[in-house]
């Protein structure tokens, strides 16, 4: 008994041996070794054709590159998924090459010293005929040097139905305390309200929020990225605004305190909402979904504040990181989806959800013979980053993330606190969040 | 006496069939507008238009689903990955449960109980050193990867399942096993084996199902098309800030359906073996 | 009373009136064999730990192994991306000290009891019914059983869309027979988001309870109750003396993997509320991903997350001790 003992143990420690390095059970090849020289992780565009032409561009441009098809890997990653892999491939010293790159994200792995120095290239971008907006460069230049490349600037326009607007024989409202009195003009709840506006605890509500606070002369931080000015009477200001639309006027739905990004999307396209600020992506959705409401609907400036209009701006941009063995390839990628040619044929597919960062492709008749694009070359030019006056900085990037805003108007529109109170808290949550990124 | 309980019995039948209408369409409504929600097209779906049930039914859903995604290949990554799991957490929990319920060794209990705080460990933190484990063995991105990562529950599990029903083998029937001349796991193979076949079920079941079911995982150790899950190609269905109800329904609709063909089959061990397994450990 | 378990002969079960367990869950393994001398223990302690090395491998390096270095990480100021300082206790300290942290504390316990105690009775309810001889008892069971089947992910989803504000199936259906003339915001409503995230909790995890509660009630040996009913108890009194105590070491268990799969859900909340309207429905396994992810701050997501882990351990030793004390009186 006891040597079959023995050859029990002897068996078992073979079986766990082979299930280990486990080559008899493997199926499929392993994707993400090194020996690729290319790895390019997409992240859906806007549309399937744009998804489509991309994926084209990567493969033209490794073969001219002199790459194999299998040293090359692009890999499709959803949005919301994008942040965790890439903690957990940065952590494991194992980041893709080229990916898009949201606001912030360029300035915290380029502070980090994770992306590779593309100022060359942005350089060359700038001296093509008319240049690009330079209203990205707040996003991707970190201590002067460009650690991105800005791919798109994206103005948030007021999304607005002009067949309801005409039907109360009404002109699209020029300040907010006009858009208060159309907005009860034209809706009808609760199948339609007028404004759809994001207060739930997502990024699209602090874009939505600190919006309106600027047209009130608020703003979180000031220019030197370290001074926050969150509580401020401006500020104060323009939350009671927000306040009383939501609670008084009643021209905010309820349920938006519980919306994610889509929200305002969806209560958009879905007819019951009048208005919402958001990027274009609603009416590039329009372009290929609902034709009839794409008719009817105009992209404006938001309305003005005591302190005039302030557009917001967001900005993507590529970046590579600097792990890879292989740089100029990265960066030959990414030179080769930003030749005008190549870049111009994806911004046209997307259906007007990207706006070019090159001021010449806006001559095209695509953006000329729209009138509802008639004041996008002007906010891409004026527009200002979220964390106006301070950049997208990584600090910035906190706060967008961790929804240190959409919780302040929470406190307000659910807890019934004080604005000034909410704005406190709020204050001293950011300043929290600063100080930690200056004192490193 | 006995009229008496048999006149409740029949009360207590009868509330109990209400109850059962209840909880029946408490379980069930979910799937009916998952259901009515993958057959109706986009104009159904959203807003006030919304219609209780679909008025045009269409499986346009469904065909954009067939269509524009790699839906098949997905369903086909996440069986590979699935039964490859399965296998293996039966074969571990089989070796490990049979030590715990029958040797005696120094460190046995502390096992048994450990097994149990293993649980306890918070899956949305361990992704990231996992990941360095996974990058270190060069299996991101593989199917043998993810079945890897997935043993991280399935093994305590089944072992903790398996130990609690193996003890349950009547020790004569090994006894004599072992004196005819049978080594510990041929004892194993021939004598206990057969006799647990109800809880080898539950932790066929469960292995199965949670594998099926991982997402977490999934969506950070696997990057290319030829991995990915069911569970990853849903989250493909939200484009930014635009969800895509209609397919995304259609494919949760149809990836449901596994396990519960899994349970069809394996129900009647299921009860069974969790009777004797987990439920004494 | 003593009953012989048909399928056992060697495993007696007793049944008082408090019907303790008396079977197999023994610290101690039962010894095969005669007493033995040491050299065949020897051998049978280099057996066991052959046959766990697989477990033990896998317990190693894929629990043991990230675990620790999560204490490590919670240890430490890093952030993703950066090395991280060795900050000691730092990290435990300033979570302590702010408010969020009571809050969110309250909403886990809160959360937990109430989903563990909802999807119990629940599940009791369902699998009494289960246990009734009926027709088509099996398509019953198979049907109610079907929210286990469903992924996490797919069940947060599809109750998101049906509590959706605008076009979710609950306002729809409300409005369209006049219930309510306006839209009720299910998940953004200060007074309901926690309620209705419970119900998609309890929704997805009762087919656990039932069906383990089924599998011991039909493991309860007839001739209990038939002793019972000769006695004169009633069919109330039955269910107090006879199924109650038979059942207790399943409810223990199943509460116990309950407690623990609910407490640390993270995809609930993640997909339905992310933890609004304003924190209603924060908790731990949310705070400590939105920390480590969306701020970015790896150690201090790590402390969040290990925060509640002692709890945890307590109570499962607690309940652990009970059934081991249990089983072994």
């Amino acid at each position: 008994m006891s040597s079959m003992n023995r050859r029990d143990v002897l068996k078992l420690a073979g079986a766990a041996g082979v299930a280990a390095t486990g080559p008899w059970w493997r199926v499929g090849k392993s994707h993400a070794q090194r020996p690729k020289k290319l790895v390019y992780w997409h992240l859906p565009n806007f549309t399937p054709l744009a998804d489509q032409i991309q994926k084209e561009q990567v493969y033209e441009f490794a073969k001219q590159a002199g790459l194999k098809e299998s040293e090359v890997e692009y890999a499709v990653v959803a949005n919301e998924q994008a942040a965790a892999k890439l903690a957990a491939s940065i952590e494991a010293g194992n980041p893709p090459d080229v990916i898009r790159l949201y606001e912030s994200n360029v300035q915290f792995y380029g502070s980090q010293g994770h992306l590779l120095d593309v100022t060359e290239l942005v350089a060359k971008m700038r001296r093509e005929p008319k240049g690009i907006f330079e209203s990205s460069m707040t996003a991707v230049v970190y201590k002067g040097r460009a650690l991105g490349v800005p791919l798109a600037v994206n103005p948030w326009p007021v999304h607005a139905r002009l067949d309801l607007l005409e039907q109360a024989k009404v002109e699209y409202p020029k300040t907010w305390d006009e858009f208060i009195e159309t907005s009860k003009k034209i809706q009808s709840p609760p199948r339609l309200y007028a404004f759809g506006m994001c207060l739930g605890l997502v990024e699209d509500t602090t874009d939505n929020v600190m919006n309106l606070l600027w047209c009130y002369g608020g703003k979180m931080v000031e220019a030197d990225n370290r001074t926050v000015v969150m509580n401020s009477a401006a500020n104060v200001a323009g939350v009671k605004v927000i306040e009383a639309m939501f609670k008084t006027h009643k021209i905010i739905p309820q349920g938006a305190i519980g919306w994610d990004n889509s929200g305002n999307n969806k209560a958009y396209q879905s007819k019951q909402a009048a208005f919402v600020m958001n990027p274009s992506s609603i009416y590039a959705y329009l372009d290929s979904n609902d034709k009839d409401l794409q008719k009817v609907t105009g992209l404006f400036p938001v309305p003005a504040g005591p302190k005039g209009t302030v557009n917001q701006i967001d900005t993507w941009s590529y970046g590579a990181f600097k792990k890879n063995p292989y740089p100029d390839i990265a960066r030959g990628l990414i030179e080769y989806f930003m030749q005008p040619a190549n870049y111009d044929k994806i911004i046209q597919s997307t259906g007007g959800r990207w706006v070019p960062v090159y001021k010449r492709l806006f001559d095209s008749p695509f953006w000329r013979e729209k009138p509802e694009f008639k004041h996008f070359v002007n906010m891409a030019e004026t527009g200002v980053p979220v964390s106006y006056a301070g950049a997208p900085t990584p600090a910035a990037g906190e706060v967008l993330n961790t929804h240190v805003i959409p919780k302040m108007i929470q406190r307000v529109l659910v807890d019934n606190w004080e604005p000034a109170k909410a704005l406190e808290e709020c204050d001293k949550r950011i300043v929290e969040i600063y100080s930690r990124y200056n004192k490193a | 006496m006995v009229r008496t309980t048999s006149g409740s019995r029949r009360i207590l039948k009868w509330i109990g069939n209400g109850l059962l209408v209840v909880l029946l369409v408490w379980t069930l409504l979910p799937f009916y507008w998952m259901i009515a929600t993958s057959l109706k097209a986009d104009r159904e779906i959203y807003g006030f238009e919304a219609t209780l049930y679909p008025h045009r039914p269409t499986l346009a859903a469904y065909g954009r689903l067939f269509g524009t995604t790699p839906f098949m290949k997905y369903v086909r990554n996440s069986t590979i990955i699935a039964i490859g799991n399965t296998v293996l957490s039966l074969a571990f929990g089989c070796l490990g449960a049979y030590a715990l319920a029958r040797l005696r060794f120094p460190g046995r209990a502390l096992i048994a109980r450990g097994l149990v705080v293993t649980y306890l460990v918070p899956p949305a933190l361990l992704f990231i050193p996992l990941f360095a484990v996974m990058s270190v063995l060069r299996l991101i991105d593989t199917h043998q990867g993810l079945i890897l990562a997935y043993l991280s529950f399935s093994v305590p599990f089944s072992t903790w399942l398996l130990m609690g029903y193996f003890r349950s083998v009547p020790l004569e029937l090994e006894e004599a096993a072992l004196v005819d001349g049978c080594s510990r796991l041929g004892s194993l193979v021939r004598v206990i084996l057969p006799m647990s076949l109800p809880a080898l079920a539950v932790v066929t079941f469960f292995s199965f199902t949670q594998s099926w079911n991982e997402f977490l995982y999934a969506n950070v150790f696997v990057n290319s098309v030829e991995v990915r899950t069911i569970t990853m190609g849903l989250s493909l269905f939200v484009v930014e800030d635009v969800f895509f109800w209609g397919p995304m329904m259609a494919a949760s609709f149809l990836s449901t359906l596994p396990p519960l063909v899994m349970y069809l089959i394996f129900q009647r061990w299921v009860v069974k073996g969790l009777t004797l397994g987990a439920v004494k450990g | 009373m003593l009953v012989r378990r048909p399928d056992n002969p060697r495993v007696a079960i007793s049944a008082g009136p408090r019907g303790a367990f008396r079977e197999d869950v023994l610290v101690e393994a039962p010894a095969v064999g005669r007493p033995r001398p040491s050299a065949v223990r020897r051998q049978e302690s280099w057996l066991a730990w052959g046959l766990l090395t697989p477990t033990l491998l896998v317990i190693l390096f894929l629990v043991a192994y990230p675990f620790f270095s999560a204490i490590y990480l919670s240890l430490q100021d890093k952030m993703v991306g950066a090395p991280g300082r060795f900050v000691g206790v730092a990290n435990y300290l300033d979570l302590l000290r702010d408010e969020v942290f009571l809050r969110t504390a309250w909403n886990s316990v809160l959360y937990t009891a109430v989903a563990v105690g909802l999807k119990f009775v629940l599940g009791l309810t369902m699998a009494l019914i289960l246990d009734q001889p009926r027709r088509l008892n099996n398509v019953f069971r198979t049907l109610l059983f079907v929210p286990w089947a469903v992924p996490v992910v797919i069940v947060a989803l599809n109750w998101r869309w049906i509590f959706d504000d605008l076009s979710g199936f609950l306002n729809n259906f409300l409005i369209t027979f006049h219930v309510t003339s306006d839209i009720v915001s299910w998940l953004s409503d200060p007074r309901l988001a926690m309620a209705c995230v419970i119900a998609v909790v309890v929704w997805s995890g009762t087919p656990f309870y039932s069906m383990t509660f089924l599998a011991g009630l039909q493991a309860i040996p007839k001739e209990l109750y038939e002793a019972a009913e000769i006695d004169g108890a009633s069919t109330l009194q039955q269910f107090f003396f006879v199924t109650i105590p038979r059942l207790k070491t399943i409810f223990l268990t199943t509460v116990m993997l309950s407690t623990i799969w609910t407490a640390t859900n993270l995809q609930f909340v993640l997909i339905l509320t992310k933890g609004g309207p304003a924190s209603r429905t924060e908790i731990f396994p949310h705070l400590a991903y939105t920390t480590a992810l969306g701020a970015r701050r790896l150690g201090m997501g790590a402390a969040i997350s290990l925060v509640f882990f002692p709890v945890l351990v307590v109570l499962i030793v607690l309940l652990t001790r009970r059934m081991l004390r249990s089983a072994d009186e």
